[in-house]
Order: C-alpha cells, then sequence, then structure tokens
C-alpha cells in the first residue's frame, strides 16, 4: 500500500473520531452548486412500490474491480449490487471512512437485509433486484463524470428496472 | 431519501429529502447486528419518503450514538402510508 492511502486512512480514523473537523474542512470547500433539489413525488402507496438502496460506501462484490484508490481525485464509477448476493460475496474498497463496522455488518450502510424483510411484512412492494454502489470520495475532474455519465446512468437504470423510490 | 451523517455536506448537496443522524461515519443505520436499530431508521426513512412535502427538507432524528432508542423494547415504527 502506497503512502498516500495509509496517510488518507489515517485521516478517515481522524474524521471519523472527530466529526466537527469534517464542517471545519467543509466551510473550506467550494462545492459543485447543484441548483435547487429535484422533486418527484411517490407515485404510488408504499406496499405497491419497487424501492432499491443506493450507497456511497464502496460496497462491491469481491469479483468486481475494486474503487479507485489511488486516484486522489477519487473514482466516480459504480458496481451493481443484485439483492440475491450472498452478503460474504460483498466487500468494501473505500479509504475514506471507518468501515470495520461494515465490514462485520454490511446492513449499517446497505441495508439489503431489512430490506427485505419490509417486503416480507408487506410494509414496501418489493425489493428491486439490484442496488447500486458509489465510493463517496469523488473531486475534481470526476465531480463531472459523475454528474453527466455515470450518476444518470444508474437513474436510467432504476427507471428502467420500475423503481419507484431510492434509498441511500 | 437520503439519510446522511454529515449535515453540512447535505446542505451543499441539497438532495430532495433526508434524515441526518448525528451518528459516527460509516454507520448510518446504526451498529451492526442491531437489526431492530437499523430496521428503524430503515422505516424513519420510509415514512419521511412519504410524508416530506417540501423539496430539500432535512429532517435531524433525535437518536444519540449507543443509547437506548425506542427500538430496545422491541417496539416497531408502524409506516404510515
Amino acid at each position: 500500500m502506497n503512502l498516500h492511502r495509509w496517510q488518507t486512512r489515517f485521516f478517515a480514523l481522524l474524521f471519523s473520531r472527530f466529526p466537527g473537523l469534517t464542517a471545519r474542512w467543509l466551510k473550506r470547500q467550494r462545492l459543485h452548486d447543484y441548483g435547487p433539489p429535484p422533486w418527484t413525488r411517490l407515485p404510488k402507496p408504499l406496499p405497491a412500490c419497487t424501492i432499491a438502496l443506493v450507497t456511497t460506501a464502496g460496497v462491491h462484490l469481491r469479483d468486481d474491480e475494486p474503487f479507485d484508490m489511488v486516484d486522489k481525485e477519487g473514482d466516480p464509477t459504480y458496481r451493481v449490487i443484485p439483492q440475491k448476493t450472498p452478503r460474504n460475496h460483498l466487500c468494501i474498497t473505500h479509504d475514506y471512512y471507518d468501515h470495520r463496522d461494515a465490514d462485520k455488518d454490511v446492513n449499517i450502510v446497505l441495508p439489503l437485509d431489512r430490506l427485505q424483510e419490509l417486503a416480507n411484512d408487506e410494509v414496501i412492494g418489493t425489493v428491486a433486484p439490484f442496488h447500486y454502489s458509489f465510493m463517496g470520495h469523488i473531486d475534481g475532474r470526476h465531480v463531472a463524470r459523475l454528474l453527466t455519465e455515470t450518476a444518470p446512468e444508474v437513474a436510467r437504470r432504476l427507471k428502467q428496472e420500475r423503481v419507484e423510490a431510492g434509498e441511500g | 431519501m437520503s439519510l446522511s451523517i454529515q449535515r453540512e455536506l447535505t446542505e451543499k448537496t441539497r438532495p430532495p429529502r433526508a434524515l441526518f443522524l448525528r451518528w459516527p461515519y460509516g454507520h448510518p443505520l446504526g451498529e451492526p447486528f442491531k437489526a431492530a436499530q437499523q430496521r428503524w431508521v430503515l422505516c424513519e426513512a420510509l415514512q419521511a419518503l412519504v410524508s416530506m412535502q417540501t423539496p430539500g427538507t432535512i429532517l435531524d432524528l433525535p437518536y444519540r450514538w449507543r443509547k437506548p432508542g425506542p427500538w430496545e423494547g422491541g417496539e416497531e415504527l408502524r409506516v404510515k402510508s
């Protein structure tokens, strides 16, 4: 592992321990202006809805290419998580937060099992067949690719899969 | 419906609907293997998905990290659709 990754993991532990540091860091950042929040009303009652999960926790299948941890500006790509994936086939590549607890139980960042239970109990209609995962450190030149390419692609896929709402 | 554990960032990115929990990074649904806690938070998100009417709303949830919550006694949050 290179020095950059060690430094990133050190700061991730520090920022996890002292969240106020992130707030101070954010005040100094010039973030993209996303404009007014988009809005779509939920079209059906929840028990008739198909729900998908979208996470920025860096979850992916063990066989997938891991997210890029070398590029300091991050990685704007996404991975597909089938709902039926055995949980021990999932792993996390994300140096920018402390994910030791999520490694033990992925449900704290991607609540696959809890969502299935809510479908079984008819609180929601069905669980979408696929969920989508990003790695939440996306900066610099990668922001444009996220906004124009990968995020719209995920939105299109969710629409094709007739998902009414995403939780993430 | 967005689950946030970094309110300042959520204020800047402005998702349509968000819940904020003052919990550590990497724990938006709570602690590992605490299924009742995770389910409660997910139900809060679904309830907000139904009830929020104003774009950009961020709802602050009152639960404190590693403190007892309403899920402890086996109570379930009933989501009103």
